[in-house]
């Protein structure tokens, strides 16, 4: 789910960015710094939308570098659990397969992929049901269900089912 | 869809739900005694226990196709706290089954997904769900070494002078195809591929789902692969690095989704597959370097100071091909049998047999004489290699492995015209699978080397 927020982070700024372009510098540092980014409470950090308030800056001692505190809104993105998630499939093999949802990987188990379908190994591995209608393999689009998250400091991990109503293969560019 | 609109889960009064979920679990209970067990037990426990089993029964109802968005959670949540997952797997330490966070456990399928693991029980289901597609396929496992095997590589300062030329002869990176020598710059390496191995991988790949389980790391890893099979047809995903091992220094077929009984091994240590030696073909080294056979302190010249090569047709890579062949045709002889208990290994041994049949060998001289001579290494070779063993001289003896012309025996088989031969012509045997020429392996030959030595 994306969630537009408002976070806040002390940002070290090098003696040499001061000046008139000080509040750009400092914004386009936030950008590099933060985009891209996760983090355990907020998931995934999308894009800056803006500044809220840049507040006042502390010099340190020693080194020249002023602290500033920055507040800002962005766009993030966190999946929960429960959550109805479409994501393009990375990789194929007997266990399942695994999917991608901009920075989220998601793991569908074989056990949660309906029992109709069937895996057909090969160059170009996939899961077919037995007319041969859907198949899941790579760069297929799939709508799943997020069984479980876990967010770490540069990742997100989810595992997921296609076992219900509705979920399964949504775009098929390789049929296409 | 028609289920759903009929379903009181998506009904709007939650009184409708609870007098459904009450009638299902009454339902539910009726039909077993086992349960009505439960139930009695649900009572002492009271409406805490209750309320999983509502939760219970409306997992019925989703296997039904009714589908209940809203309680999934719930459902999840009762699913692992009744103990009915058994966890078959992780994905980041959460249940890929039920979502549920676990302890890391199971065996760790790196080279598939850093975070993917699987317990015991889901690695032999996915094992033995394998045999019917190979069946089908009439495909078997054939796990592949890198260096020395497929390959040969060297660090770029480790070249000697005379080896500079080898540098003007490299192959472009943009096109791998066809070449045989490529120059890796951004890992300091130099590689060389083994005569015949584009053919050798081609031929097997349709014979055998392949496997690359290398000792190297992952980065060189997945870059020999890529030489080796630029369009990533043989491997796929299948390439196992040291960082993916279970076993520190020693190669394991515990991270190998596929049967034991159906897995070939090629290798050039036979100590690096200390529990699957029935299934390893021990292939001769291939050394294409100086700083290669400076490694294994092998005095001779390298291939590339000879400016000289592995025969393309001849080379140990064609010979083990053959062995393969023979043990893929073994495997799937009268196929319309049920083949899921075959077993690859006896036929390994099976064809190893043929290489030394028809041969008698006496040995002089070899054993010391204390030892029983059954035990000896040697002995127990010649035999696995299909070659008869004795200990006395007869008129049906073919050869005298000897270490001097001197001995009775040996003067015996000068007499009676039959070979003479140092040890060196089983071991070669034994490495190169195939019967040696005699003339090769004669006492002279054992005699000049060690003079120049």
């Amino acid at each position: 789910m994306f969630f537009h927020i408002v976070l806040e982070r002390n940002m070290q700024l090098h003696p040499r960015f001061f000046g008139r372009n000080l509040r750009e510098n400092l914004v386009s540092k936030l950008m590099k710094d933060v985009e891209g980014t996760c983090s355990g409470r907020h998931g995934f950090v999308v894009a800056i939308t803006g500044i809220e308030s840049v507040g006042k800056g502390l010099i340190r001692d020693g080194t020249g570098f002023v602290t500033f505190p920055v507040k800002y809104q962005c766009v993030v993105f966190r999946p929960f659990k429960g959550e109805i998630l479409e994501a393009v499939v990375t990789l194929v093999n007997k266990m399942g397969f695994f999917a991608e949802a901009g920075p989220v990987q998601i793991f569908v188990s074989k056990h949660l992929i309906p029992d109709d379908m069937e895996f057909q190994a090969g160059d170009m591995p996939n899961y077919t049901t037995s007319d041969g209608s859907v198949k899941i393999q790579k760069e297929c689009e799939v709508r799943l269900k997020i069984i479980g998250t876990r967010v770490d400091a540069t990742e997100i991990f989810c595992v997921g089912t296609i076992k219900d109503d509705f979920l399964g293969v949504i775009n098929d560019p390789a049929a296409a | 869809m028609s289920v759903a609109s009929e379903s009181p889960v998506h009904s709007s009064s939650s009184d409708d739900l609870a007098a459904y979920l009450e009638a299902e679990l009454d339902a539910g209970s009726d039909s077993s005694a086992e349960s009505s067990e439960d139930n009695a037990e649900a009572a002492n426990l009271g409406s805490k226990r209750r309320k999983l089993e509502h939760v219970e029964s409306g997992e019925e109802d989703e296997i039904q196709g009714v589908a209940s968005v809203t309680y999934s959670e719930e459902i999840s949540k009762a699913s692992s706290s009744k103990g009915a997952c058994e966890h078959p797997g992780s994905f980041g330490n959460m249940c890929f089954v039920c979502g549920q966070k676990l302890e890391e456990t199971g065996v760790s399928f790196r080279y598939i997904h850093k975070e993917i693991r699987l317990n015991q029980d889901e690695i032999s289901r996915l094992r033995d769900s394998d045999m019917t597609f190979l069946q089908r396929k009439r495909k078997l496992y054939l796990v592949l070494d890198l260096d020395h095997t497929l390959l040969n590589s060297t660090i770029l300062k480790d070249l000697k002078p005379e080896e500079e030329y080898l540098k003007s002869h490299t192959h472009s990176l943009q096109d791998v195809s066809g070449g045989s020598l490529f120059m890796l710059e951004f890992m300091h390496m130099m590689t060389k591929l083994r005569p015949f191995v584009h053919s050798f991988l081609k031929e097997a790949s349709e014979m055998f789902v392949m496997y690359i389980y290398t000792m190297g790391d992952r980065p060189y890893a997945r870059q020999m692969a890529k030489l080796l099979d630029p369009k990533g047809e043989y491997f796929g995903d299948r390439i196992i690095s040291r960082d993916d091992g279970t076993v520190r220094h020693q190669k394991s077929l515990d991270v190998v989704l596929g049967q034991e009984s159906a897995v070939l091994i090629l290798d050039d240590t036979e100590n690096a597959w200390p529990n699957h030696r029935d299934n390893l073909i021990v292939i001769e080294r291939y050394h294409f370097f100086a700083s290669s056979c400076r490694q294994f302190e092998h005095d001779y010249q390298s291939l590339s100071e000879l400016k000289s090569d592995e025969s393309e047709p001849d080379g140990a890579l064609a010979t083990v091909l053959k062995v393969l062949k023979q043990a893929h045709k073994l495997f799937f002889e009268n196929v319309d049998e049920d083949i899921s208990n075959r077993d690859v290994r006896p036929m390994l041994k099976q064809v190893r047999k043929e290489i030394l049949k028809g041969c008698k060998v006496v040995f002089s001289r070899v054993f010391p004489t204390m030892a029983q001579p059954e035990d000896h290494p040697l002995w127990k070779m010649a035999e696995e290699l299909g070659a008869t063993c004795a200990t006395e001289v007869d008129a049906s003896v073919t050869h005298v492995v000897a270490v001097e012309m001197g001995t009775k025996k040996a003067r015996w088989a000068v007499r009676e015209k039959k070979f003479v031969v140092h040890r060196g012509w089983i071991d070669a045997a034994h490495y190169l699978w195939k019967r040696q020429p005699e003339e090769n392996f004669g006492l002279e030959q054992l005699k000049k080397q060690g003079t120049e030595k």
